[in-house]
């Protein structure tokens, strides 16, 4: 697989041109945007002063839908400007980007990893409700299938009024891979918070009463149980996945990933999700395309995904599962 | 009711907890001691069809071979204490591995098939080993803990529990074996 330095210089070199014509593009979006963004403002204001009676006191309720309505009519007026562009950078940056990185791989924008598989991966004991994603890459890297995208798990929940509410459960990177050892139980590894902030004694007795969970497996390294917390059906396999290299491997992760990191191991697969709290690979607007910064976003994501074949040893085919 | 009733009760059921606690984690202890038995027997029953294989090979390694055999032998006998099969379990392990070394030198035992399989099929169980290990170990510390630590250690002393002992982790051992010392 290539280094993180040899995407970027894929990135800067090769997709240069296309950069450079993606980015004249986008100070035009951005200009319609502003241009676009201020006729609405104005308009907006406009209607609301004609519809609204000054002569008496305005409920709070009118103030707050009017907000809502104006917030949520940009957002659709701003994703139908965004549209194109989106659709050019993703096929013309995000897609060479991934088959740079490995023949082997597809990509397919506007499609998600299953919500069953997500369901299937007991990270969140929350039920979704709504599910949305893009950017779903999927095939073989060195002999274990891997398939990962962008998702948001939602929960509805009834305020008072009986309106629907939204709360996020998941939003980020969701990657799943085929894992290279049998087992047959469940295993999840969540990151620790209770004792971080409880301490030793009180955090670790408050994990071991999770009742939405299994029994809670004390891991024989400090690093990572420090960040991290165990459940799991089986002691012994938990262990047995759960090996001193792959404690390891899974700390170096987590570090280099820089956001809370869930994983777990269930059906013959590993499953990890990586919270990043927004939309990952969507086109810059505000930014240029051929800023370091915003460059390094896309590619260290990608290869933080699709590096976990290697990061983590999956294609290493020591053990009699073949 | 009394004061006087009340912490009686309070007292009563805390003794139920401290003694309900270390039952459990006496007999937590018991049953992953369990499993490691299951995954050792499970490596010993590896061990004939390994000899077999490589004993036509191995001429020089014919001392370690049979050392196996013997070990399992031993293993093997009915009534032998926990204590005795964590010490036969570092004797087989780094026995096994100094054949697992040994079959690097000959080039027609390492393409073999079943010598392939056979090596697997030892990893994982290695692996599986370690595992058990390792959750005994904690199981034991737990126990240990609960037997030392105020106010279970009272309770402990009644009940006349003592300490368990633990794996040693060998893999530090297997590591630092010379090769050279094995076959000169």
């Amino acid at each position: 697989m290539k280094s993180v330095s040899e995407l970027t210089d894929f990135y800067y070199r090769t997709l240069f041109p296309t950069l450079e014509e993606l980015d004249k593009q986008r100070k035009q979006l951005r200009y319609r945007i502003i241009m676009i963004g201020i006729f609405y403002t104005f308009i907006f204001i406009l209607i609301f002063i004609s519809v609204i009676d000054f002569s008496t006191n305005i409920s709070i309720d009118t103030l707050i839908f009017m907000i809502f309505a104006y917030i949520g009519l940009g957002g659709i007026i701003y994703k139908f400007l965004i549209k194109d562009y989106t659709a050019e950078f993703k096929s013309k940056i995000i897609k060479p980007l991934i088959t740079a990185i490995d023949q082997k791989l597809f990509y397919v924008s506007n499609m998600h990893v299953p919500k069953r598989i997500f369901d299937r991966s007991n990270l969140f004991t929350s039920k979704v409700d709504r599910m949305s994603g893009n950017d779903y890459v999927h095939g073989d890297i060195q002999g274990t299938k891997i398939q990962f995208s962008d998702l948001h798990a939602e929960k509805r929940h009834k305020n008072s009024k009986n309106k629907d509410n939204w709360t996020t459960i998941f939003r980020g990177l969701f990657i799943v891979a085929e894992f290279n050892k049998n087992f047959k139980g469940k295993t999840v590894i969540l990151p620790d918070t209770a004792q971080s902030t409880f301490g030793d004694l009180v955090g670790g007795w408050l994990q071991s009463k999770n009742i939405n969970r299994d029994e809670l497996v004390k891991m024989d390294n400090t690093a990572f149980e420090k960040e991290f917390v165990v459940y799991s059906t089986d002691q012994i396999e938990a262990r047995y996945i759960l090996s001193h290299s792959l404690m390891k491997r899974l700390l170096t992760f987590q570090k280099k990933s820089d956001h809370p990191v869930y994983i777990s191991f269930i059906g013959d697969h590993i499953h990890m999700a990586i919270y990043y709290n927004k939309d990952l690979f969507e086109p810059s607007i505000f930014h240029s395309l051929l800023k370091y910064k915003i460059a390094m976003e896309y590619v260290s994501t990608l290869h933080l995904a699709i590096g976990i074949v290697e990061e983590l040893k999956l294609n290493q085919k020591l053990w009699s599962k073949q | 009711m009394p004061i006087s009733v009340i912490v009686l009760i309070v007292i009563a059921l805390a003794l139920v907890l401290m003694y309900n606690s270390l039952v459990s984690k006496k007999n937590q202890v018991k049953n992953i001691f369990a499993s490691v038995d299951t995954v050792l027997k499970k490596r010993y029953d590896l061990i004939p069809n390994l000899v077999a294989t490589v004993s036509k090979y191995m001429e020089h390694e014919k001392s370690l071979l049979t050392e196996v055999t013997k070990l399992r032998a031993e293993a093997n006998k009915p009534n032998i204490s926990d204590e005795q099969k964590i010490a036969l379990d570092a004797k087989v392990s780094s026995a096994l591995g100094s054949i697992m070394i040994a079959v690097e030198n000959y080039p027609d035992l390492k393409a073999n098939q079943n010598v392939m399989h056979l090596q697997h099929s030892l990893n994982e169980i290695e692996e599986q080993i370690s595992a058990a290990r390792r959750a005994y170990n904690q199981a034991v510390t737990d126990y240990n803990n609960a037997i030392e630590m105020v106010p279970t250690n009272f309770m402990a002393t009644m009940m006349n529990y003592s300490r368990k002992e633990v794996f040693k982790i060998i893999e530090s051992e297997r590591k630092n074996i010379n090769v050279k010392d094995l076959f000169h």
